[in-house]
């Protein structure tokens, strides 16, 4: 099947654009999660939306599978190819085509770098708003996929709040455009977060955001996370929504100072960087509250200037990587719970630590509750792993426990599609297939992610694939 | 058998409709009146083993909006579902039945400084679930989103009385599909919505108003694009404009320094626009400036004085927000062959500018409510998928779903 | 190198790789063809495979001679993954192990043969007779060859330089200064001024006669040969009892800062560069104004191999009049990289004519950098999209303000 799919896609695409070079296939075979690994059975590096539909069709034909990927930085294993299918890269689609100020909008190729866009617009003072950690190399196609969040969307919200309109290849090979300001039902809503199961993603509309008159960053370090908890918990009752609000645990912290020298206030038993951005009246006003709530840590420092701010934004930055640097081996695991919850759960998730003997980095996006535990352990130790991989999945029972979310920004992927019954019911699942059955009844896109028992879509009873022209014009109605 | 009898046996209550009942001019055969989620989904159930058509209803202010069904055997009215589930305040969120009145949630979360930021364009009788079917925005979606940035999660009941939920109650997740984005602004067509829960804001300190008057040549593309962009961050700018008159303007901003922060707003108006600051609305603040002939106007920002222009033309008054680029309009009624003339020059010029136009209230059936729409075949394939019998409010939708 | 010969690369260096992929996007080769394969992490990859047992395929060793060893990678990437040892010893085993075709063989035996004597290299300069009967020959035997004839500047007249320059005013140090193979032969006036930048700075300035420095092998992989040139070199400025050494091309800097752990043993003096060492040793002679806008260009073996970023725009920006503007996409390398431009010329075309839009894009009337290889790969780029403009090194720039004359119509 796939080496007459993969003659047809030669004939389609320019020479270089697929590759079929087992030892280069394998270069593709993971995306940032590595734990799960498959090599692809061709990689397609198209450069237009017409290429991929192209591509998609063929697999059509063939009822071949096929997976978008992006950058490559998924932490779910959302882009694990399949190696009976093809992997279409987008890697090669980075042209910003357009940026619209008045309209405070700009149009991109789907491999263009979330950074890349503000950058682009950066000068004439504005910028994208949605900061994943990874901003500076994953894509807008990935981001649209993922309902990428970051630092800052606490305030200011996620992809989803950010993206207009998306030119689609259907899982069927057509080109759709799905426009927020389209009369109907809100597939684009639907469509961004669903991790290239309802199709690619080819073009993509963003709102700009104004960068703010003032921004302010405190960092504030407390003696306990159980008091760094509070600080949130405090910050929020009074009524203020910072830009963002992040806490590090001590080991997070000593795995952030080996890397980039972050020097955080030493012995701290937490940091919490609270960020203000808004009109500086605004800021100036919450900043006075915000030193009172914080009054109780040990040390306060504060970044009025992007100097001083990057200063203090480096550590965090850098602490999911960094963790390489204290533990041999790591699991990122991404969870959210009711910010409320924070204080009991973070001491839930020390108990295991404890129970387990494997320690646990905290660090995470504490002002929404979105907890990112890294769990430690040394792969060369027999039984680590599986001691580990037990924790981090006790870790998601907690989260649920507390009424939140198996995954906060990372995604399902491969990785959790196991875990999706424990959040929801059957009927839950079925019904979001539906979805998926009307945009990829056959399920050739990105099958096996997502849902843990793909649905059988069937025909619809009674009705026709593809819609009669009778219908289509509005002279005929469909029963 | 009639619908009455198909419900019976179900146990939920019903009752004989009412002139408040209608449903763009059709009489349901009868109203039923579930008390819980298990209820709508017996109901449903029920319904579509007899092939009964459903329309479920809030409370009632928007049965006129959207195409007439095309049958009504059974209307589902909500308004007994009608409990605030969960205010967690320490969380900034709530969850609630769809029953539950705009107002009586307000009501509540106000007891707790907070609110939902969606101002409802509506009578004190919507409710949440209704909000959520139309997907109407008011003022403030400019800042806070319209309501499906607001909502986090939701139970809905499809046509064959399957209950299933996704979100949840937590701000920040990515578990599976978005079904509250699907079925916020579906007109009932996909299924009922049953629960709801959504992000709350603090409620603000302080709220000023900037008003001003302008000629309609001075809402330039210019002054709207400085006005979106301004650093002293307005919630909701809007505009209204009886037909062919001037343009009345107001800004409001929130918070602490909503004082200057007002006036910031205003120096970014033309000279000869002397604004105001004050701490009350003008007395049209977002509310909808028509009843029978309601129509919407989507488009790019920058484009706004365009509109106007169009909409003058056409004969219609506007209100809404430059800013998001999202108006309504209205005109006196004066038969449907005007109408229809009337929407179709402003659907050309709107759509011309990258905007659409849609109709969702109107006495005739001559006028196309929805104008161009994109992906319509995708639609029809999700519809078929939820509702395969074609038993949730027939006909109300885009390209008759 | 850590693994030593005959290893190939360390499978703990390729395991602190968590596949984040935050260096993709500073990799001039994934910037150009936005493939995994030709990315950092692609290749980090590549080299799990080699060390799993495939063996090296032609398509493996094109994508690591696809590699500029600009370093970008190194400064990236948050884990602290050591590419630059990986791929140094990658190369070694692509030498070893792969057969290339005999054309590319005869390539690159002659460029080696050629670079690190300069001696050779000087036949190669345009003007001189050879160069001229060369240039068309070299193009039509291999386009290689030609973007090597096509790549050397005008020369200015050679200028020898004194075994020892000394002091001006108070000494506050002895040092000892790397002339480097292309410097001395390219950019003599380069090495000119910084002696007298050292010197009118306070220092004694040490000139041995010196030989090439190993930089151009250890990037090509030819080990032995490397380590046989950073003997001699070792042996040159411990006999010149020089405790620091000063270096102005960034390349032969980033690799003799290396030298502990491609002799294994530590050399008793110290490798500065020149920015590096100026900064450090603080100001003491007046800056005269230089009025001009100048655009700062990254070396990638400067600001990634040795992560000198900062001091080289402090010193220029410290200058009067002087007005510094950033290039964007400073980060990503120039193509010239070595002898990339011979080995992969059309991609260090490609890379150079991003450059030279990104420099151009500054306005600025001058282009500074501290690597002779740079200088000439976006000079050359900048000529041929019709936009000349002047080049400098630091050194120039510091000496013509130091000196109070206006920079050298040649700098
Ligand atoms: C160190 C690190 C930090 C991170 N921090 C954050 C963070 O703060 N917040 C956050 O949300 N995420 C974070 N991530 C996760 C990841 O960066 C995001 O999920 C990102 O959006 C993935 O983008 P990508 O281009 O790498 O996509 P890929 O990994 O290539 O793909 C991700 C998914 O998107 C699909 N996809 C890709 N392109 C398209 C397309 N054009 N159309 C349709 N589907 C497509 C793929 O099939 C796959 O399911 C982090 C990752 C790393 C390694
Ligand atoms: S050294 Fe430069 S070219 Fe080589 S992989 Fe790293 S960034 Fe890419
Ligand atoms: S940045 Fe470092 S850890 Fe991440 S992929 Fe590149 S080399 Fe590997």
């Amino acid at each position: 099947m796939l080496d007459s799919l993969t003659a047809a896609l030669r004939e389609l695409l320019p020479h270089d654009a697929v590759i079929t070079d087992p030892v280069r296939l394998r270069t593709y075979e993971c995306d940032g999660l590595t734990y799960h690994r498959a090599t692809p059975g061709v990689v397609v590096l198209p450069e237009s939306a017409e290429q991929i539909a192209g591509v998609v069709r063929l697999c059509n034909e063939t009822g071949v599978p096929f997976v978008a990927r992006g950058s490559g930085t998924g932490l779910s294993g959302g882009a694990l190819p399949r190696e009976d299918g093809v992997l279409i890269v987008t890697s090669k689609m980075r042209r910003i085509l357009e940026i619209d100020l008045p309209n405070r909008r700009a149009v991109v190729e789907p491999g263009v770098t979330n950074l890349a866009i503000t950058e682009a617009v950066r000068d004439q003072g504005f910028y994208y708003a949605p900061d994943p950690s990874s901003q500076q190399v994953c894509s807008i196609g990935g981001n649209v996929a993922e309902n990428s969040g970051g630092a800052h969307c606490l305030k200011h919200g996620f992809t989803v709040n950010h993206v207009e309109a998306c030119e689609v290849v259907t899982p069927d090979g057509d080109i759709v455009v799905l426009d927020r300001m389209d009369p109907g039902y809100d597939l684009l809503g639907a469509f961004v977060g669903s991790e290239g199961t309802l199709g690619v993603a080819t073009k993509v509309t963003v709102r700009l955001t104004r960068v703010p008159e003032a921004v302010t960053t405190v960092l504030a370090a407390y003696g306990t996370i159980e008091q760094g908890g509070e600080a949130v918990s405090a910050i929020i009752a009074a009524g203020i929504v910072p830009a963002a609000i992040e806490m590090m645990d001590a080991l997070s912290i000593e795995a952030a100072e080996a890397a980039v020298r972050c020097a955080y206030p030493s012995g701290a038993g937490a940091v919490l960087i609270v960020e203000l951005d808004g009109p500086r009246a605004e800021v100036a006003r919450q900043f006075a509250r915000l030193l009172e709530i914080c009054s109780g840590a040990f040390e306060l420092r504060v970044a009025d200037d992007p100097a001083e701010r990057a200063a203090i934004w480096k550590g965090r930055k850098s602490a999911f990587a960094a963790v390489g640097r204290i533990s041999p081996a790591y699991i990122v695991q991404d969870g959210v719970v009711p910010r409320t919850s924070l204080p009991q759960v973070l001491a839930a998730i020390d108990g295991l630590s404890r129970e387990h003997g494997i320690r646990v980095a905290n660090v995470f996006h504490a002002g929404d509750g979105n907890l990112h535990p890294l769990v430690l352990f040394d792969d060369a130790e027999p039984g680590a792993g599986e001691r580990a991989e037990a924790v981090s999945g006790a870790i998601l029972d907690l989260c649920i426990r507390h009424g939140g979310s198996i995954t906060g920004e990372h995604g399902v992927g491969v990785d959790k599609a196991k875990h999706m019954p424990r959040m929801f019911s059957a009927d839950d699942l079925d019904t979001m297939q539906l979805v998926r059955c009307a945009f990829d009844p056959r399920g050739l896109s990105n099958p096996g992610k997502v849902f843990p028992t793909p649905r059988l879509c069937g025909e619809v009873p009674g009705v026709r694939r593809g819609v009669h022209p009778l219908v289509e014009s509005g002279k005929a109605e469909q029963f | 058998m009639a619908s009455r009898d198909v419900l019976a046996a179900t146990g939920v209550a019903l009752r004989g409709p009412g002139p408040g009942d209608l449903v763009g001019g059709v009489t349901p055969g009868v109203v039923a009146l579930p008390e819980s989620v298990e209820e709508i989904a017996a109901v449903l159930r029920a319904c579509a083993g007899a092939g009964l058509a459903v329309v479920p209803a809030g409370g009632g202010t928007k049965l006129h909006w959207g195409a007439p069904p095309e049958r009504c055997d059974v209307l589902l009215d909500l308004c007994c579902l009608n409990r605030v589930l969960e205010h967690a305040a320490g969380d900034l969120v709530v969850r609630v039945q769809a029953g539950v009145t705009v107002d009586a949630l307000a009501a509540t979360l106000g007891g707790k400084g907070q609110e939902l930021a969606l101002d409802v364009p509506f009578d004190s009788g919507a409710t949440v679930g209704g909000t959520l079917a139309v997907g109407a925005a008011g003022p403030r979606s400019f800042r806070y989103g319209a309501a499906r940035d607001l909502l986090i999660g939701v139970t809905v009941v499809l046509a064959d009385g399957t209950v299933a939920k996704s979100g949840g109650k937590v701000v920040k997740n990515v578990a599976g599909y978005d079904l509250g984005k699907l079925f916020t602004g579906s007109y009932g067509t996909l299924g009922v919505i049953a629960e709801a829960a959504f992000r709350l804001h603090p409620l603000p300190a302080r709220r000023r108003w900037l008003t001003a008057e302008l000629a309609a040549g001075e809402v330039t593309g210019g002054l709207v694009a400085a006005l979106a962009a301004s650093q002293a961050e307005p919630s909701a700018v809007e505009v209204d404009r009886p037909a062919g008159g001037r343009v009345a303007l107001a800004a409001l901003v929130e918070g602490e320094a909503a004082e200057e922060r007002a006036l910031a707003v205003r120096d970014l108006l033309p000279g000869t626009a002397d604004g105001e600051v004050g701490d009350t609305a003008p007395a049209w603040w977002g509310l909808l400036p028509g009843e029978r002939v309601l129509v919407e106007a989507r488009f790019p920002p920058a484009s706004t004085a365009a509109v106007l222009a169009a909409a003058e033309e056409a004969g219609f008054a506007l209100r809404g927000s430059p800013v998001s680029g999202r108006t309504w309009l209205t005109a006196r009624d004066s038969g449907e062959r005007e109408l229809r003339e009337a929407v179709t020059r402003l659907r050309g010029r709107v759509e011309g500018e990258g905007g659409r136009v849609t109709v969702p209230a109107s006495p005739y059936e001559g006028v196309d409510r929805w104008g161009r729409v994109g992906a319509l075949p995708l639609m029809r394939r999700v519809k078929e998928r939820f509702d395969p019998g074609r038993v949730m409010s027939p006909g109300r939708f885009v390209g008759g779903i | 190198m850590t693994g030593g010969p005959g290893t190939g690369p360390d499978p703990k260096l390729i395991g602190d790789c968590v596949h984040c992929g935050f260096c993709l996007p500073t990799c001039p080769t994934y910037v150009l063809w936005g493939e995994e394969m030709d990315s950092p992490r692609g290749r980090i990859h590549l080299m799990g495979q080699h060390v799993e047992g495939t063996p090296i395929t032609p398509e493996m060793a094109g994508h690591f001679d696809a590699c500029l060893g600009c370093m970008a990678c190194v400064t990236a990437c948050p884990s602290g993954v050591r590419y630059d040892r990986l791929i140094e010893q990658t190369r070694v085993a692509v030498e070893r192990e792969h057969e290339r075709d005999p054309q590319e063989r005869a390539v690159r035996g002659l460029v080696f043969s050629l670079f690190p004597y300069p001696s050779r290299l000087r036949l190669l300069r345009p003007g001189t007779g050879l160069a001229r009967q060369m240039a068309g020959f070299l193009g039509r035997a291999h386009p290689s060859l030609g973007a090597m004839a096509a790549l050397a500047p005008r020369v200015p007249r050679r200028q020898r330089l004194p075994r020892l320059v000394r002091a001006r005013g108070e000494r506050r140090a002895v040092v000892g200064m790397l002339t480097g193979c292309v410097q001395r032969e390219f950019f003599p006036q380069v090495n000119a001024a910084t002696a007298r930048v050292l010197a009118l700075e306070g220092c004694d300035v040490v000139i041995p006669r010196q030989g090439c420095c190993g930089a151009l092998s250890v990037h090509s992989g030819r080990e032995d040969q490397a380590r046989r040139l950073a003997r001699r070199t070792v042996r040159t400025f411990e006999r010149a009892g020089v405790d620091t050494v000063v270096v102005n091309a960034a390349g032969c800097g980033s690799s003799m800062k290396e030298y502990a752990d491609l002799l294994g043993k530590r050399p008793v003096f110290r490798v500065v560069d020149l920015s590096e060492f100026l900064a450090e040793l603080g100001p003491a002679a007046e800056r005269h104004p230089l009025p001009m806008t100048v655009a700062y260009h990254d070396a990638c073996h400067l600001a990634h191999a040795q992560g000198v970023r900062a001091q080289p725009r402090a010193l220029l920006g410290a200058i009067p009049g002087l007005e510094l503007r950033e290039v964007p996409e400073s980060a990503i390398c120039c193509g010239s990289a070595g002898t990339y431009n011979i080995f992969q010329p059309e991609a260090a075309r490609d890379l150079g004519d991003r450059k030279a839009a990104a420099v151009a894009a500054t306005g600025a009337e001058l282009l500074v950098s501290a690597n002779p290889g740079c200088t000439m790969q976006i000079s050359a780029a900048m000529r041929r999209a019709g936009r000349e403009i002047r080049v400098a090194h630091v050194a120039e720039v510091l000496d013509a303000s130091l000196r109070g004359v206006s920079l050298g119509r040649d700098a």
